[in-house]
């Protein structure tokens, strides 16, 4: 009669054989990501357990699995009840996790977030992967790099009404009016961070502009969908492309020489900054407000710039280099 | 015998089955989890479930009458939006405000009630048809991403403080409880759910008016998702379109764990309630649990991934010891005649 119960109970046995974590007088963090499937996230917890392991603490992961909106702010809650010391956060919803995020600014637990930030009274610093300012500008010195700056270029973007995407742009077309006045923008268009939209935008881009030298796309999507519209057009190697975008879902494209650079920062040395910053505020070795540089680690020196530690400059992913990224 | 007659109704109950499972939920995480039963996690607990306790306990009634309601989940998300826009556009006080928005709530619930109970279309068919609708008007009035945040602190309070020791949402969910309870265990009302649960052309033939009785308990799931959206919006303190989403199958769950019957007919409101305690506690438990093992390896992340494998044992054994404790009792009362 009792079978149901028991095997209910040996099955949670089973799975989850379990050593709670002796409770050494290590600072405990605790480490929320955006969701819990994503690649990208996944390779932040990368750096994170790196920091764990340097500063030698207690790292707890989580993240929501699905996209119920209250999830992080329930698992905030649940470190603040569980006595964490700190908590590095990546925001989804950006007002309602900052609500949690105060009360455990309030319980006296040390807050930091990367990636996506809350409000800023709700948290103590952000690591901010890039200044809108660096990743517009690496962009558009990746492309006259490849055109020797000069001739037509097009930009194909997620929404023309995307606050962050728009930004990045206004940082290309500064610094191209700076830098490189031989280069003229003849087209934003967007993508709807769809591939095949980029394909066929980038193809309409193509046959409407035969003097293009390049495509640049600021969201991730549109990298291997303008990609795709140059081979297609078999214009590889004649019109250059350069994105915002993840290594692996470029990886052929690169290979193939289609595309010549995948701009990103490290996920990884993000995750890794955050948690040092975390861990560093509690420790008492980074002022809680006000600090000017922070050194992370292995990272070395870091600016700050107001409430914000700048990772630094993000990465070009090309042919020789694409191997070595598994994000 | 007078005693093993107790023993014997006693057995039979499916509200004991959900006991024991939820002392063994205890056990289990108290031991491996840590700080679990402690006040501040236990009051997470039901803080954080709230929203779907009421759920649960408005569908119980729609479920009483072989009826279901899907759309539930989307209701709470375009609610949410229009209580933010009445409190961020339009200015109106947050108490107003909330009021309105049962009404926004009771007003997609009638929408199905006109469905369901005078078209007479399946309520799978309807409400998975208002599931979309809700969500796709939500993410409509909001462009799909924006937003209304800072709310007064009063208004936040309700999601965030305690009332004499317990959550302050904690007391609107046992109003609604005790409502729902004494509706369907102490009226005409309730009986007739049930009849119409285990038969519609029967009740129909009795005299009972089908068509009202089934739109009043749609209307109040509706209703009542408004207000489970207030309470989710005062906790986050941000109305989305996203509110909400998925909760209509965690409340069924809860119903179903509950030992309400899917067909309608059968089913108690303490069931339902129990069924809700007992998805809380295992959603919570496994947030206590990290640094563990899968098969060998060590897993520094919480064991969240379990929670839709474990929600499923959870569901299919406690439906089978019912069963099994049903046959038992069964048996034994055989015996003695």
């Amino acid at each position: 009669m009792k079978h149901p119960i028991l095997i209910t109970a040996l099955a949670l046995f089973a799975l989850v054989s379990c050593k709670k974590s002796d409770d050494s007088g290590k600072l405990t963090v605790g480490f929320l990501l955006k969701s819990k499937g994503n690649q990208y996230f996944v390779t932040c917890e990368k750096g994170a357990q790196a920091a764990a392991k340097d500063l030698d603490i207690d790292l707890r992961v989580d993240g929501p699995i699905n996209a119920d909106p209250a999830k992080q702010n329930e698992i905030v809650e649940n470190w603040i009840t569980d006595g964490v010391d700190v908590i590095v956060a990546a925001c989804e919803n950006k007002d309602s996790l900052s609500t949690a995020l105060r009360k455990a600014k309030q319980a006296g637990i040390k807050v930091v977030t990367y990636d996506a930030d809350a409000q800023p009274d709700a948290r103590m610093y952000f690591a901010n992967q890039a200044t809108a300012q660096g990743i517009g500008e690496k962009l558009i010195d990746s492309a006259a790099d490849l055109t020797s700056a000069e001739g037509e270029f097009a930009i194909i973007t997620g929404t023309l009404t995307s606050a962050n995407l728009n930004e990045w742009i206004d940082a290309i077309k500064a610094r191209q009016a700076e830098k490189y006045p031989n280069m003229k923008l003849v087209g934003i268009r967007p993508c709807d961070d769809q591939k095949d939209k980029a394909q066929q935008e980038a193809t309409n881009l193509l046959s409407a502009n035969p003097n293009l030298k390049a495509i640049v796309a600021v969201c991730s999507p549109g990298v291997p969908g303008a990609a795709e519209a140059v081979k297609q057009a078999g214009k590889t190697g004649a019109v250059k492309v350069v994105g915002l975008g993840l290594p692996s879902e470029n990886r052929a494209y690169v290979k193939e020489g289609v595309t010549q650079a995948v701009i990103l920062w490290s996920p990884e040395d993000l995750g890794y900054l955050a948690v040092h910053a975390g861990v560093a505020l509690a420790k008492g070795e980074l002022a809680e407000k006000d600090a000017k540089i922070f050194t992370a680690g292995k990272l070395g020196e870091l600016q700050v710039e107001g409430d914000s530690i700048i990772l630094g400059k993000p990465v070009a992913f090309d042919k020789e280099n694409i191997d070595d990224y598994d994000f | 015998m007078k005693l093993s007659g107790t023993f014997k109704s006693w057995l039979g109950k499916h509200e004991i089955v959900l006991l024991l499972i939820i002392v063994v939920e205890l056990v289990l995480f108290q031991a491996l989890g840590r700080n679990f039963l402690t006040s501040g996690n236990v009051s997470n607990i039901f803080r954080h479930s709230a929203e779907i306790g009421i759920l649960a306990l408005v569908m119980t009634p729609v479920i009483l009458t072989g009826g279901i309601d899907l759309s539930v989940g989307s209701l709470m998300g375009l609610c949410a939006v229009a209580f933010g826009m009445f409190v961020k556009v339009y200015g109106i006080d947050p108490l107003t405000a909330a009021c309105l928005t049962v009404l926004v709530g009771g007003f997609g619930g009638a929408i199905n009630a006109g469905l369901v109970a005078n078209l007479k279309l399946p309520p799978l068919i309807v409400t998975l048809g208002t599931f979309s609708l809700f969500r796709g008007l939500a993410e409509a009035f909001t462009h799909g991403s924006e937003s209304y945040s800072g709310f007064s602190e009063g208004f936040l309070a309700l999601g965030n403080s305690d009332i004499a020791g317990i959550p302050a949402q904690i007391w609107i969910v046992i109003l609604v409880g005790m409502t729902i309870w004494f509706l369907v265990h102490h009226t005409t009302y309730g009986r007739s759910l049930r009849a119409i649960g285990y038969g519609e052309e029967g009740a129909r033939y009795a005299g009972l008016p089908v068509k009202r009785n089934v739109s009043i308990a749609y209307i109040m799931a509706g209703a009542v998702a408004g207000l489970a959206a207030v309470i989710l919006v005062s906790r986050l303190g941000e109305a989305r379109a996203n509110a909400g989403i998925g909760y209509e199958l965690l409340a069924i769950t809860a119903v179903v764990l509950g030992g309400v019957s899917i067909f309608g007919g059968s089913g108690n409101v303490s069931g339902a309630v129990l069924g809700w305690i007992a998805l809380a506690i295992l959603n919570n438990g496994l947030t206590r649990i990290s640094d563990y093992e899968i098969f060998g390896e060590k897993v520094s992340s919480v064991a969240r991934e379990l929670s839709g494998l474990l929600t499923g044992l959870l569901l299919i054994a406690a439906l089978a010891l019912a069963i099994c404790m049903k046959t038992l009792a069964a048996r034994r009362s055989a015996k003695q005649t």
